[in-house]
């Protein structure tokens, strides 16, 4: 983590943002462009409203001839304009988010390919990815809930302000100070003054799901090792402290609300009292009072939706920056230049071959020497930690090491890119994952162009074939549902028909029979035996029945081979 | 983008909601407060706009100097920190009612989890439990602080501008009177259909968003078959589908709320232009019209947020249809005995004619005679289905028998008060739980007031797990997280047996893990429960060679039956079940 850090210079995430948006900015426009319509629609409806009836009053009163064609047309005209407005603004400002939506994510899966596995093994599993998932979620929606509001408020803002200038500086004045009041100091402050009381919330949520989470699962060890009535008081007190952080931010809120209602009100008096001014002096007539009057209390609405755009801006630029510390790893692998043919023969061989991982101080594998001809098979046993899987790890190109050279079939590994590697290489690890779609879609992620033919041959030597018949809808059970109805050990097989299906010459196996019981081991067993014959392999496992199908194993200790033994050993470990 | 859930069922619904509006009735005080003030702040928004009538007529139509009005301008701005006051304090109401509410039922619901048990809990997912029962029940608030007051204002305010607009103005009264219900009628009929349409639109964005997710989740997959590139693509090529299909419904929705909008835009401008030209006549005065014009839109302002509000709504009964199913989660009965166990040394424990079945449901276990003698091992084998954690979940008493009972010494279970047997039952479960905190509050769950210290480094030696414990940086000091994060599932298996060593009750029951660890750990931790078993009576659900063979006596139960019974040798000597299965097991090379 820290190393890569130094290399890249930090790029700015709202640049970065704006950089990504900009194949859109033709439709993100036209959606603030809409947004401000809407207001300003609004404002005028008001205004002109506000105007027409006093005039026409006045005309009543005096008897002077008015034209109210035009104004009372220009009333309808600007609630059509709104409502229409409105309208095409909600599809333009949604189409725009689709759009990003689609770039985004394909700019990310893109940007995240080259790092996995090893960039991201630093972050967990599951919390990566609700981490990612919320992240992105706020990326998506930052242009309806920031861009659209911040610059329709900006625009229309100064459009409006310009229009009272012609009227009058001092009431133009006024409006524009309510306005900043309640459009950017009000939020800004509410801000300042909920984020300790927001974080607090978070925290406590957290920490209370936490508890819950862990009373559920441990709830027979609390009533057998602990003191539940205990557990229960700290739970309940738990429960109303989570209170106490929502009431300040409630009062902040409440609080808040309050005085962008009064900070309006006050501001729309403000400008009628110049306008009285104005009027006794002769500047102004009635109709034109009033419709300033109906146009002060309108023009709040154009920065109504800034509080909210101002808490998410802090959570979106956090957003952009975890997402863009993410994909700015360098790759752990750096691709060659001008990569060599695969090679035609597969012997491997590790020679003095070292890895630290970066901000470990252990080595993870120290002057890793073996040879491993065509067609061997290799078990490597050792703790947990021992540097096994950094060996696979290796192989497969997800790592390069530090020194050393690895070389398949005489070709140095750092001349081949990882695709090559990878191509040669079928892996059945503890972890199969499906994606969820179906079974078929599945198992022709390892050949696409497979036959019906050899699916169906990859399945039977797995000893799956008639599991998956058995399903209801067969090869096209989709996986959230076949996972309801497979064993950990039918799973296992679809993950060895995938890679008998690959049918490549090197077969790593990585702990490929832990967590089964006994029978699903010796049936896994089985179909693992199909899938070495005739094929160079690596194996990890502490199982003696896998063990006894190795020519050559290898013992590891705190990343180095500590013993080398042949398969007649093996037999009876 | 907050996605719905998808409420099929209208009587469902129905009593959801119910449900939810019974849960109200608890914070009847300061949800109706609430809507007092609110109410309150609508008559002074009346009052406001009847004063700025009366200034803007002066002036604007009396032309009269802004002396004359000075009263009027003072009292707007009584009214308006008046109205700045009431609306915090209907904020502080709404939020004091919905976090009463919240915390109580929280409460509830965490006593009913409670009162549930562990025979409950084991077969739960406790992170959906968790998220249900916390940020479930945060979802409801929008339900008291928004909806319920909101729709109660929603009539209250329009039918109050009403009243006054009439006197002032009846035709446009008429207007305001008229196009009203013809809001929430439109809502609900053009709402319903685009609902449910956006409903599945939005389920077809989120379908697409797992995808996603899958891609990344599976990427190591993919690269390891070169599909990474191809999945890029697609990525981009689903979410432009997606794109298109889901433009093609929105144009349809949003014309929906487009309808709405009009209605209410179009009213205030027939009110304007029918206020206009009857002033033009003469018809009336022009305070009354200003007067109606400023109400108009407020007329319409909650009408047009009952939009909101339904989404609240429907936000929150998804959100309680399973905090519901929880509640009404009966359960078990749990052995109400009051004596209190005297135990001086391990004691011996009888099944005698144990039947037992889930309400409704075939019998797990048929008649089941078992003797554990005092301080001996019984190892309990069978395939899954069995009845083997059913057995363990009656002699921990988290089930109750239902025939037949279980004898320790002489004395029913059912008769021991469950608090006194669980303090002499140590339980070893194949997965076992780390809480959040220390090491040393793991292993001693509940502290001995005396010679704890000792105990608790005893305990940790015996377990074979202090070696490991004084490595870790900060000893038994160290935090572990409630998944075990930082610990091997060897050192979690041996913290676990440190716990027991600790409570050092004379009765274990043991779940034996039946997925294997490397055999370091395996070694390490057979020899630990070795010692465990040593003057205690222990019951092994067993799946390991090792421990069957070292065990007193074997039994073997299929379809809630035993069905064979002995030593090790006796058993082999048979040549039944047992000694079958020994031999599948040796040959796995287990």
């Amino acid at each position: 983590m820290s190393r890569k850090q130094i290399h890249t210079p930090k790029q700015n995430e709202l640049r970065w943002l704006y950089e990504i948006s900009r194949p859109y900015l033709g439709w993100m426009l036209a959606g603030v462009l809409l947004a401000t319509t809407v207001i300003l629609a609004n404002v005028a409806l008001l205004s002109v409203s506000g105007w027409f009836i006093t005039a026409m009053a006045i005309s009543g009163l005096t008897g002077a001839v008015i034209n109210y064609f035009t104004p009372a047309a220009a009333i309808r005209g600007l609630a059509i304009l709104r409502t229409v407005g409105r309208y095409l603004e909600r599809l333009i400002t949604h189409e725009a988010t689709f759009r990003l939506l689609a770039g985004l994510r394909q700019w990310f899966f893109e940007r995240l390919e080259p790092l996995a596995p090893a960039r991201l093994q630093y972050y967990q599993g599951g919390d990566l990815l609700s981490r990612i998932r919320a992240d992105i979620d706020s990326l998506e929606n930052a242009y309806l809930r920031i861009v659209t509001p911040t610059l329709a408020a900006l625009l229309s803002t100064v459009l409006m302000i310009l229009f009272l200038l012609w009227w009058s500086p001092a009431i133009a004045l006024t409006n524009l100070i309510g306005l900043m009041i309640v459009g950017l100091i009000l939020p800004w402050l509410a801000l300042h003054l909920g984020m300790n009381s927001g974080k607090q919330i978070v925290e406590a949520r957290a920490a209370l799901r936490q508890r819950t989470s862990e009373t559920v699962r441990g709830l027979a060890e609390i009533t057998l090792y602990g003191d539940p009535q205990q557990r229960m008081d700290t739970i309940h007190a738990e429960n109303s402290a989570l209170v106490v952080p929502q009431r300040q931010q409630n009062r902040i809120d409440a609080g808040s609300t309050a005085l962008t209602g009064l900070f309006s009100q006050l501001t729309w008096l403000g400008m009628i009292v110049i306008a009285i001014g104005l009027v006794q002096s002769g500047m102004l007539d009635g109709p034109e009072l009033v419709m300033l009057a109906f146009f002060g209390m309108a023009s709040f609405e154009a920065v109504a939706a800034l509080p909210i755009a101002f808490r998410a801006l802090g959570e979106t630029r956090s957003a952009a920056r975890r997402i863009l510390d993410l994909v700015d790893a360098e790759p752990a692998v750096i691709e060659p230049i001008n990569p060599a043919a695969a090679p035609q023969h597969f012997d491997i061989r590790f020679d003095k071959v070292c890895l630290t991982y970066p901000g470990n101080k252990q080595p993870a594998l120290s002057d890793v020497t073996f040879r491993l001809a065509q067609g061997q098979k290799l078990a490597i046993r050792g703790a947990s930690g021992s540097g096994k899987t950094s060996l696979t790890q290796l192989l497969l190109k997800f790592w390069a090491p530090d020194s050393g050279q690895i070389t398949i079939g005489d070709t140095n590994l750092n001349d081949l890119s990882g695709d090559t590697v990878r191509a040669l290489c079928a892996v059945v690890s503890q972890q199969v994952h499906l994606f969820n779609t179906t079974l078929a879609a599945n198992l022709y992620l390892a050949k696409p162009d497979a036959t019906e033919e050899e699916l169906l041959n990859a399945c039977r030597a797995a000893a799956i074939l008639d599991d998956i018949l058995a399903l209801p809808d067969g090869f096209e059970t989709e996986v959230g549902e076949a996972a309801a109805r497979l064993s950990g050990g039918q799973i296992r097989r679809i993950g060895i028909a995938r890679a008998l299906l690959k049918d490549a010459p090197i077969v790593i196996l990585d702990e490929p029979t832990e967590g089964l019981d006994a029978a699903t081991e010796r049936e896994v067993t089985h179909a693992l035996e199909r899938l070495l014959s005739g094929r160079t392999a690596l194996i990890i496992t502490h199982r003696p029945h896998l063990l006894t199908l190795a020519d050559q194993i290898i013992l590891m200790d705190a990343g180095h081979v500590t013993g080398t033994r042949l398969n007649t050993d093996a037999i009876n470990i | 983008m907050a996605n719905p859930a998808a409420l099929q069922d209208k009587e469902q619904t129905r009593q959801l909601d119910r449900w939810l509006r019974s849960q109200a009735k608890t914070v009847k005080r300061p949800l109706n407060t609430a809507v007092m003030l609110g109410s309150v702040n609508g008559f002074l928004l009346i009052a406001q706009c009847w004063m700025l009538a009366q200034v803007l007529n002066a002036t604007a139509i009396g032309h009269q100097p802004i002396t004359t009005v000075w009263g009027y301008l003072a009292g707007m701005i009584g009214l308006f920190l008046l109205r700045a006051g009431v609306n915090y304090g209907s904020q502080r109401f709404t939020f004091e009612a919905g976090a009463r509410l919240r915390t109580e039922l929280r409460a509830r619901l965490f006593d009913h989890i409670h009162a549930l048990g562990p025979a409950w809990s084991r077969n739960q997912r406790s992170g959906a439990r968790a998220t249900e029962v916390v940020d479930g029940v945060e979802a409801l608030d929008k339900y008291f602080s928004l909806y319920l007051p909101q729709m109660q204002l929603a009539i209250i305010i329009p039918a109050a501008i009403l009243i006054f607009v009439f006197p002032f103005d009846w035709i446009s009264g008429l207007v305001l009177a008229i196009t009203a219900p013809l809001l929430p009628v439109f809502m609900i009929i053009i709402g319903n259909q685009t609902e449910k349409l956006n409903r599945a639109q939005w389920r077809s964005l989120s379908r697409m968003g797992a995808h996603f997710f899958d891609m990344i989740e599976g990427l190591t997959t993919l690269k390891l078959f070169n599909a990474a590139q191809r999945e890029a693509r697609f990525i981009g090529q689903i979410a432009e589908d997606y794109r298109l299909q889901t433009m093609k419904v929105l144009r349809v929705a949003f014309l929906s709320s487009m309808v709405l909008e009009f209605l209410a835009a179009i009213s205030i401008a027939m009110v304007a232009v029918y206020v206009g030209f009857r002033l033009m006549y003469g018809d009336i005065h022009y305070l009354n019209g200003i007067f109606v014009l400023l109400l108009a839109p407020e007329f319409y302002l909650p009408l047009r947020s009952m939009g909101t509000q339904f989404h609240a709504r429907m936000d929150a009964l998804g959100a309680v249809e399973p905090i519901i199913e929880l509640l009404n989660t009966e359960p078990s009965t749990q052995p109400t005995g009051a004596i209190a166990l005297q135990l001086e040394h391990a004691p011996q424990i009888t099944f005698s004619r144990l039947d037992f079945a889930y309400p409704n449901r075939e019998a797990v276990i048929r008649g089941l005679n078992l003797d554990l003698p005092a301080g001996t091992h019984t190892a309990l084998i069978g395939a899954s289905g069995a009845g083997k954690s059913t057995v363990g979940q009656l002699l921990l008493g988290f089930l109750t028998p239902t025939d037949g009972e279980i004898l320790i010494n002489d004395t029913p279970l059912t008769k021991i008060s469950p608090r006194s047997w669980h303090k002499r039952v140590a339980w070893l479960p194949q997965n076992p739980t780390l809480f959040h905190g220390t090491i040393e509050d793991n292993i001693a769950l509940n502290r001995r007031s005396n010679g704890h210290v000792d105990a608790l480094h005893q305990a940790a030696q015996n377990a074979h797990a202090l070696d490991f414990i004084n490595r870790l940086p900060n000893g038994f000091q160290t935090i572990v997280g409630d998944r075990g994060q930082g610990l091997s599932g060897g050192e979690i298996q041996r913290i676990a047996l440190a716990r027991a060593f600790y409570k050092d009750a004379p009765v274990v029951l043991l779940d034996e893990p039946s997925a294997s660890l490397d055999p370091e750990s395996e070694r390490l931790i057979t020899d630990a429960i070795a010692r465990l078993s040593s003057g205690r009576t222990m019951l092994t659900i067993a799946h390991r060679l090792t421990t069957i063979e070292r065990s007193d006596q074997i039994v073997v139960l299929d379809g809630g039956k035993i069905i064979e019974q002995g030593t090790h040798e006796a058993l082999l000597h048979a040549n039944g079940a047992y000694a079958e299965r020994y031999r599948q097991y040796r040959s796995a090379g287990l």
